[in-house]
């Protein structure tokens, strides 16, 4: 077992490889350049520490490719039309989701920040995508223990929605309180400049990826 | 030094809250805030790390207040935030990241303080508060006794010059409590100065050097923390204060399986996933007229095995039998109810009246208004639930749970953060359900409620039991 670690890319990077995924998404139409493309980013994964998530993502591709150039063109019409233009997006799909699932695993919300930070975003949207993303987790959480409590009370049908909406926007009220309190008395309204622990740098490995993607963009974009 | 001055207080518009009170605390000294919920405690604590007034628009407030030199009232909270350090109640709720170490570095991140500064600092904090355990977790794999503790040390990181705590054991178990003892013995050690306010109060025995005590918005008394801990026992409850005086005593131990009548648990494993089992091997029985108590540390399996009896989750191994009869998962969850800890979760409807009918609805008006009369519900069946107060929101769930015949009980730690009044409310209530005869199983590390309500107790260990 190598205990080696894993690289790390600059969330920056991530951001970065994420805007030029969605323009391949749309704009290439070469086979060659899409399926390096997607080569490309689960080896970033698989180095990353997500092998096995690269692995079910590229066995996934090949599964559409299959669905496409050997099941469809024997299959009824019927089918072929209806799940064709189905299986062509969710392909071209791919190389965002695989970015946004590196980042989401690999990423801590405060390195996000961070670069966020350091490309001078307005402090306030700062501030909202990260009590959003702080959020999410919290309201599953949440949503958990409403659910357990329908299942001991016999809710069913669309009352389920209800019920679940209205004790979640009940307690997130009085979590955005309680929080707001916690973070003044711990001084989120000083206006002097933030600092952070954690320093940001582009390494060696993050020009390198930078560079794949732009000669990919730039690749989908020419090639026709 | 913290002086509060004639303060008279109210958060609409007119006093009510507080009147004509007037505390100095010197530097160094640790103070008990102490008195019955809404007795004004934690507006005082407010009054010194300056939620009042400025976290309260349209507020009253008349006086002066001044910490550590700084007018309250005109300083801007970011300032005062870097001399007063405030812990609150809830520890799901104290936290602007999901990983510990960025939340260490949250408060002196903010002041811009220099990261190598900001490095050094955070070493401090783990060695002197001994939270290695704590560094590099995500928040939401943290009991909440660890939340709580890493809510503490943020705030020490910033290093400030008074602490202010409030009620910062509800939600801790024993051993997290006498942590925090050790924590705030510390501080009092390096001479901060310490405000707290409390409901639970054996673990500040000798800690305190005054304490405060509140009545209806008034500072009523004041003792000397040798005083306050020798008060007798009849003043004490008069007061409507908990136990001064570490809880002991232990109860006889539940009953072994078997039982014809009540609950009857042999040989239950449960887990999640491929996981290793949380419990193993569990067996035990609680009878109708009796109270259970289930303790042990946080993270023991305490909410795993509430949410196997209630039927959200499938055993591994083992049978559950009620009465006799052996209990698959759905037939549990029909038999079943769970009051949570945080009861709104659990409370739906518009009125107190349409909760009772959502819950059984082919109740008539009659036997709902009985059921909501004996748990004196009555006068406010036209009411929201979430305008109720904790204790009532409580016996809605539980009125709730009777009318749809459930016949095993499980209260998720239904005191943390209650008074004695509250306290003695709950257990009164409990009890009744008992003589009814039903099966109650209470889910506590409050062992001063466990020692006054309950009969029984299963304390769950390591090795199963």
């Amino acid at each position: 077992m190598s205990m080696q670690k894993h690289l790390r890319i600059d969330p920056r990077t991530g951001l970065l490889l994420l805007v030029m995924s969605n323009i391949i998404a749309f704009t290439q139409n070469s086979f060659s350049v899409e399926t390096g493309w997607i080569l490309f980013l689960c080896l970033l994964a698989a180095f990353c520490g997500c092998g096995r998530a690269a692995a079910r993502w590229l066995l996934a591709f090949c599964l559409l490719l299959g669905l496409q150039y050997y099941v469809f063109p024997v299959s009824a019409k019927i089918i072929a039309t209806s799940f064709s233009i189905f299986a062509n997006y969710t392909r071209r799909m791919f190389p965002c989701l695989i970015v946004g699932m590196l980042m989401v695993k690999k990423t801590p919300l405060r390195d996000l920040i961070v670069g966020l930070r350091k490309w001078h975003f307005p402090q306030k949207l700062i501030v909202a995508v990260s009590v959003t993303l702080r959020y999410f987790p919290a309201i599953r959480e949440e949503a958990g223990y409403i659910r357990d409590a329908m299942k001991l009370r016999k809710i069913h049908g669309l009352q389920k929605v209800e019920c679940l909406v209205i004790p979640l926007m009940i307690s997130a009220t009085g979590t955005a309180e309680e929080l707001a309190a916690a973070a003044v008395t711990r001084g989120i309204e000083n206006p002097a400049p933030k600092t952070s622990v954690v320093e940001l740098r582009l390494t060696a490995a993050d020009g390198a990826c930078i560079l794949a993607g732009v000669l990919f963009t730039a690749a989908s974009c020419l090639i026709r | 030094m913290i002086s509060i001055e004639d303060v008279s207080f109210g958060y609409s518009g007119e006093h009510g809250t507080l009147h004509d009170v007037t505390l100095k605390i010197r530097d160094g000294e640790c103070i008990l805030l102490c008195g019955e919920s809404g007795c004004g405690k934690t507006t005082v604590t407010k009054l010194m790390n300056g939620l009042v007034p400025h976290f309260t628009d349209g507020c009253a407030l008349e006086g002066r207040v001044s910490a550590e030199g700084l007018a309250v009232a005109e300083t801007e909270l970011y300032e005062l935030a870097k001399r007063v350090g405030s812990v609150f109640q809830n520890p799901k709720s104290q936290f602007f990241n999901l990983d510990s170490d960025s939340e260490l570095a949250f408060g002196l991140e903010n002041q811009g303080a220099a990261p190598d500064f900001i490095r050094t600092r955070l070493k401090e904090t783990v060695r002197n508060l001994r939270m290695e355990a704590l560094q590099g977790r995500s928040i939401f794999s943290m009991s909440g006794g660890e939340k709580q503790m890493l809510a503490f040390a943020s705030v020490y990181a910033m290093d400030p010059a008074v602490f202010v705590l409030d009620e910062p054991t509800a939600n801790l178990d024993e051993d997290a409590v006498k942590r925090l003892r050790e924590q705030l013995r510390f501080l009092k050690r390096q001479g901060h100065t310490v405000v707290i306010a409390e409901h639970r109060l054996w673990f500040l025995d000798g800690l305190i050097d005054r304490a405060v005590f509140l009545k209806n918005g008034r500072i009523e008394r004041s003792f000397s923390g040798g005083e306050f801990f020798s008060l007798p026992e009849r003043e004490r409850i008069d007061m409507g204060l908990r136990a001064l005086t570490p809880p002991d005593g232990a109860l006889p131990p539940a009953l072994p399986c078997g039982a014809a009548r009540g609950l009857s648990v042999e040989g239950l494993a449960c887990g999640f996933g491929k996981g290793e089992p949380v419990l193993r091997a569990l067996s035990f029985s609680a009878i109708p007229g009796e109270i259970l108590a289930v303790s042990g540390k946080n993270g023991i399996g305490k909410t795993t095995l509430t949410r196997c009896l209630c039927g959200l989750m499938r055993e591994r191994a083992g049978t559950v039998r009620l009465n006799g009869r052996r209990l698959n998962r759905k037939q549990r969850a029909k038999a079943a109810f769970c009051v949570m800890q945080d009861v709104n979760h659990q409370l739906f409807s518009d009125s107190v009246f349409g909760e009772c009918l959502l819950a059984a609805p082919g109740c008539t008006d009659e036997r709902v208004k009985e059921v909501l009369n004996r748990f004196d519900l009555l006068p406010f069946q036209e009411k929201h639930p979430m305008a109720l107060s904790g204790g009532q929101k409580q016996r809605l769930a539980i009125a709730t749970a009777v009318l749809s015949g459930k016949e095993l009980l499980i209260f998720d730690e239904p005191t943390s953060g209650l008074d004695y009044a509250h306290m003695m409310e709950v257990s009164s209530v409990v009890r009744r359900l008992a003589d009814e005869g039903r099966v109650v199983l209470i889910v506590t590390h409050d062992r001063e409620f466990l020692r006054c309500a309950c009969d029984r107790e299963l304390e769950l260990r390591e090795e199963g039991l």
